[in-house]
């Protein structure tokens, strides 16, 4: 970037031979007004063709071959898994104040199988803010808290041991359960797998352990997932869970199962593992529906927008569509759907692609109107959960441990009768027993197929060699313009200085004296800095915030607020405005500043496109055109020309627009209607990130905030 | 940032270095979170803390520090830093004394830098006033290299990164800035003590005995010897104060005594703690034979742990010779090119060898930055110096969130992480060739100014 730049000043002296690279890019900075407008305009259309250029998936993996062997599930298998749905419905009722007792009945049944049962009780770990979680390992800084008997949750854990194995692989397979208030769904869910599992423990083809966590939901799907995760993966030197059991009396009564249990069980109260987990399935059934057929929906986004690896989706897919013909689909931006814009680019892309297929009838990216639109719902969707950074779903531990999983929420068809509950029990079984056996043929970890990807359906995808096309298009125009901007100023400065010290010989002065020349962007480098070290003060006040007890999001918010605009105050006193006075004088100093400030939201949205992709895209949406409209407003009212008022008023536009809280409050408006914003969601949503250790907080903190106060500071700078 | 503080007077200049400490400590007090001592861009093979516990702890089992291929630095570090491994203070972080002796290292450095720096200056000035340019630049222009330069260096976050993460480039940082304060102030056993201690410790350093021979034989930094001789002859003026002293040879024969005698020292010394494990020999096979052989091939930030992956067994001897002799070619044409400028060429070759060394480490490039602080006023219009700062600084964060990529998360491999490391090599050959060409160039302009002003004739 300024590669060119330089050379283009060099440009300027008689010199006999110019490089093609040089003069492309001399070319490009001249032009740099239009090529960012190009460029922005490709990359917002590229954008919107990634659904037509979205490639079917394909089981990439040939090892896991789905569907070469055929259900092993029988009708046997899905009558025990009903016994053990009516005992749970039933001892519901029985007792419902600790939920030991369906625990009980799920281990006792996991003993009769003769597979390895054991209970794991973890307590509840709240999700604390600590600024510098974000630079450590997962594990590093988990805070040994004094817990109550009263917050603990227990999760049940039935192991099979393959018979062909080496007992260092394993499956997962996860349900979540909520003892205190189950419903019929989370009951079935519990059949299924368990059907599965009585299967599972008979057949010979078993290379892989088999786990069965029941997760304990009271506290939340994940928590309890992702408690048990952490202790499968950092062993415990210490006596710590002993000494917990004796300290609660409750957890006594389970162990109580050792007597109650039949001779030769294998219930043990330690902690079981098994070998490194392959894959990870959660299985969840929901009770009320208003499906026409037996649907399957697909969860996959874990935090910080990483994906499982597409070859487990296909298999899910694969066997559900073509096996067991339920219905599959992602999540959708339901909004969407309705929108008559996306119907008239659907449109317009349909024509065009019947065009190019009578011009060629190989080219077959012509996809319909409606697909067109689903497929955006599902790629805005797919954008938008990967942007948040939080996991939709118990799977989402799994990822923290480099382990594929995904959530397969079956969603029955409306009825309520009994034959309909062992059908999906057979089918949901099946589809389960299909992937376990495709998965258990793998001889590595998932590699072949894509980790960075965006689905549009469940059948397709885009890759992130196709969308980092668009990205990479919407980033471009800014090192261009930055070594623009740079190259004008710096060659300005030098013409000034030389014109102060003698009018004659500019030229000749110039290149003998000596000065700093190059070096002038250490001013503006300086004030880029300081925006953005506040900028990671203003992320690290909410560590304070939480600690204040009894606050409302809103006085919460107001509080930040108001301590961000004291710490930019007293960093603008204390550090900027001195030395920054020095140089104010300088003209077009508004110009390096941009120059510098482009470059910092290049540099930060290149990182955040590799860390979080969506992130980035939705974030370079909003600070492209406005770090490249920014001018100071006081030239645009000089210039007085109708261009300079349509720039002026695109700025004041997109300076509103692109404030965090502001652009979150007009999405969210837009998305669930304006009725519902206040304030204080703004700070949950806040929270509810860096509870997450999502580095969307931190790409908000620490790129987009400042970028959007120097481009203010640029619209309103007095030159 | 720093270099921000270019005018600051020497009263600001100590508030920056207090504050420089007081930033430090806060850092060491958080080794658990930053876990800074296990980045592969900090601790090296050669560097790491932990292995330098490793070699104390075998040590004090009477076993040789060498065994088992852990540690591979000097016995000397071992006796030195190696017991600060192990004490503990109670209700302080674990390695509160080492860190202490590593910031102090810096600080120190960070003194001889600023010293070195003001000795450049007035040689600078000197040679100004010998070329009668000093009406043309104006003295108060020129600013004061050497608390830029220690600024830069007390300031750089590689720096402190090195310090807080452990790591033992510090020390090693600080026997090379010892050498080139010795040789520029001429205390030739300090030159020559310096020279040694830094040579057996990263064994690079050895290179670095041809710019302190033309530090100690002609002196310190100055334009061509040659223009002194044509502005002369010009006006001729056998005003001979004026003109740069010759080569002699005498400090560099006590240079060698010196150097002779300190390592004889430092072997005897090594010989001595090693008695029972082999002796030298076995110290000569796994600090140099490791760094020669390139034995480890965990990823750093250097290119050579990706190739030697990647090449066959056969060819690896060959690439060895390659990859070192590809040192050794540019240390000739350098030195003739720059022979006049003893410090600069110091710098250049050190940012060659921290490029192309096997185990590099963010430490070696703090040096050379800092080094680079020598030569504001030279390389004041060196071009892509915003080029060059934005992409240290993208990527010294790019390489941390590939290598998360690719070890914690699992959607990248290694290549992403080597592309860094590519990207890092390129920009470390940017900054060399520009520094380079701005040096020239602003020799020419010195030539310029004083064969041209007659010519002008502005007064």
């Amino acid at each position: 970037m300024a590669d060119t730049k330089e050379k283009s000043e060099s440009n300027e002296k008689p010199k006999p031979r110019i490089r093609p690279i040089v003069r492309l890019g001399i070319f490009l900075i001249a032009h740099s007004f239009l090529v960012s407008v190009v460029c922005c305009t490709a990359g917002v259309l590229a954008l919107f063709l990634l659904p037509v250029l979205a490639k079917n998936t394909y089981i990439s993996e040939n090892a896991l071959m789905p569907g070469s062997a055929s259900p092993m599930l029988a009708n046997q298998h899905v009558l025990e898994g009903n016994r053990l749905v009516n005992d749970l419905t039933s001892s519901n009722l029985k007792s419902s104040e600790t939920g030991i007792e369906s625990q009980r009945i799920i281990a006792r049944y996991m003993l009769d199988l003769g597979a390895e049962a054991s209970i794991h009780k973890f307590h509840r770990q709240l999700n604390h803010f600590h600024p510098l979680h974000f630079f450590s390992s997962p594990d590093s800084g988990i805070i040994e808290e004094n817990y109550s008997c009263s917050s603990y949750g227990i999760n049940t854990v039935g192991i099979i041991r393959a018979p062909r194995g080496d007992g260092k692989e394993a499956i997962v397979l996860v349900t979540p359960y909520n003892a205190l208030k189950s419903g019929l769904g989370e009951a079935l869910s519990i059949g299924i797998a368990y059907s599965v599992f009585s299967l599972l423990s008979q057949v010979t083809w078993l290379a892989k352990d088999i786990i069965w966590l029941v997760a304990d939901s009271r506290y939340g799907e994940y928590a309890a997932v992702s408690a048990w995760l952490r202790d499968y993966q950092t062993p415990k030197f210490s006596s710590l869970s002993t000494l917990d059991a004796e300290m609660c009396p409750d957890i006594d009564n389970l162990y109580d199962l050792k007597v109650n249990s039949i001779t030769g069980s294998k219930f043990s109260s330690s902690f079981k593992r098994a070998g490194t987990m392959a894959a990870a399935l959660v299985l969840k059934v929901r009770n009320k529906s208003d499906q026409f057929e037996d649907t399957i929906s697909i969860y996959a986004e874990a935090s910080n927008g990483q994906m499982p690896n597409l070859d487990l989706i296909n298999v899910v897919n694969y066997l559900a569509v073509h096996r067991q013909g339920l219905h599959v689909k992602v999540e959708k931006l339901w909004s969407l759907l309705n929108s008559s814009w996306l119907k008239i680019l659907g449109e317009i892309f349909e024509s065009l692609g019947k065009v190019a297929k009578s011009l060629n009838p190989k080219w077959k990216f012509g996809i319909t109107a409606t697909e067109y639109v689903e497929g955006t719902a599902t790629l805005a969707s797919s954008l938008y959960y990967q942007a948040l950074g939080l996991p939709t779903g118990p799977h989402g531990a799994f990822r923290d441990y480099q382990i594929d999983a995904i959530t397969l929420e079956i969603l029955p068809k409306f009825s309520s009768d009994k034959v309909r509950h062992s059908d999906i029990l057979l089918r949901g079984g099946r589809l389960i027993e299909g992937v376990i056996r495709s998965v258990n043929n793998l001889l590595e970890k998932f590699h072949q197929s894509f980790f960075l990807y965006l689905l549009t359906s469940p059948s397709k995808f885009v890759s992130v060699g196709v969308y980092m096309i668009a990205f990479a298009l919407l980033i471009a125009p800014l090192p261009i313009v930055a070594a623009s901007l740079y190259v004008d100023a710096s060659s300005l400065g030098n013409c000034s200085k030389s014109d102060k010290s003698t009018p004659s010989a500019s030229l000749d002065t110039d290149e003998h004296s000596i000065t700093i020349g190059s070096w002038m962007w250490l001013n503006s480098a300086k004030l880029v800095f300081l925006v953005h070290l506040w900028g990671a003060i203003v992320s690290l006040i909410p560590y304070v915030i939480c600690q204040i007890p009894d606050c409302t999001p809103t006085t919460s918010f107001m509080i930040w607020v108001l301590l961000s605009m004291l710490s930019f105050l007293t960093l603008y006193s204390v550090l900027a405005s001195p030395l920054s006075c020095a140089k104010a004088s300088q003209e077009k100093e508004w110009a390096l500043v941009k120059s510098v400030t482009i470059s910092s939201v290049f540099i930060g949205l290149g990182l955040m496109s590799v860390i979080n992709f969506a992130t980035a895209e939705i974030g370079a949406l909003l600070m492209v055109p406005m770090c490249l409209l920014a001018r100071p407003l006081k030239l645009d009212v000089r210039a007085g020309t109708l261009r300079s008022f349509s720039r002026m008023i695109g700025n004041l536009v997109l300076g509103l627009i692109a404030f965090p809280p502001a652009a979150f409050f007009l999405l969210k408006g837009m998305l669930d209607g304006f009725g519902s914003v206040n304030v204080g969601a703004f700070w949950i949503w806040v929270e509810s990130l860096w509870a997450w250790n999502s580095a969307t907080y931190l790409f908000i903190g620490m790129v987009h905030l400042p970028c959007w106060v120097l481009c203010i500071h640029i619209l309103l700078h007095t030159c | 940032m720093e270099k921000l503080k270019k005018k600051t007077p020497s009263f600001s200049f100590w508030i920056w270095v207090i504050a420089s400490i007081i930033f430090r400590l806060i850092l060491i007090y958080f080794p658990k979170n930053l876990n800074l001592s296990s980045r592969p861009e900090v601790s090296t093979p050669l560097t790491s803390f932990r292995r330098l516990a490793e070699g104390y702890w075998l040590k004090q089992s009477s076993m040789s520090p060498y065994a088992g291929s852990m540690y591979h630095g000097s016995p000397l570090l071992l006796s030195l830093l190696g017991p600060l491994t192990v004490k503990r203070i109670e209700g302080q972080p674990d390695h509160l004394l080492y860190s202490l002796v590593s910031v102090i290292a810096d600080v120190f450095s960070a003194m001889l830098i600023r010293a070195t720096g003001q000795n450049l200056r007035l040689a600078y000035l000197f040679s100004l006033e010998s070329l009668d340019l000093v009406k043309q630049i104006e003295v108060s222009e020129i600013l004061s290299s050497g608390d830029i330069a220690a600024l830069i260096y007390l300031w750089n976050p590689f720096t402190i990164v090195a310090c807080v993460g452990l790591s033992t480039s510090p020390v090693e940082n600080m026997a090379v800035i010892l050498c080139l304060y010795g040789a520029c102030s001429r205390l030739i056993p300090l030159a020559a003590f310096g020279w040694v201690i830094a040579t057996h410790l990263s064994l690079y350093p050895a290179i670095l005995i041809i710019p302190v021979i033309f530090l100690l034989g002609c002196g310190p930094d100055a334009p061509p010897r040659k223009l002194f001789l044509q502005r002369h002859q010009q006006e001729e003026v056998l005003n001979q104060s004026k003109l740069p002293l010759g080569f002699s040879w005498r400090p560099i024969i006590h240079f060698a005594f010196w150097a002779l005698l300190w390592s004889v020292y430092v072997l005897v010394l090594c010989g001595i703690s090693l008695k029972q494990f082999g002796g030298i020999w076995e110290m000569f096979k796994s600090t140099y034979g490791f760094i020669l052989t390139v034995e480890d091939l965990s990823p750093n930030i250097g290119v050579l742990w990706y190739f030697f992956a990647e090449v066959f067994d056969f060819f690896r001897n060959f690439f060895l010779i390659v990859f070192h002799v590809n040192i050794i070619f540019m240390i000739l044409p350098l030195a003739i090119r720059l022979c006049h400028r003893p410090c600069f060429l110091a710098f250049v070759y050190i940012a060659i060898f921290s490029m192309l060394k096997s185990y590099p480490s963010v430490g070696d490039s703090a040096l050379y930055l800092g080094l680079l602080g020598w030569f504001v006023n030279e390389l004041a219009d060196m071009q892509f110096s915003f080029f060059l700062f934005c992409g240290y600084f993208g990527v010294s964060l790019l390489s941390p969130v590939m290598h998360n990529l690719w070890i914690w998360r699992g959607t990248g491999n290694a290549n992403f992480y080597f592309a860094t490391a590519m990207v890092y090599a390129c920009l470390q050959i940017i900054l060399v060739v520009e520094g380079v060409s701005a040096m020239l160039n602003h020799d020419r302009k010195l030539r310029n100014l004083t064969t041209g002003k007659p010519r002008d004739a502005k007064s």
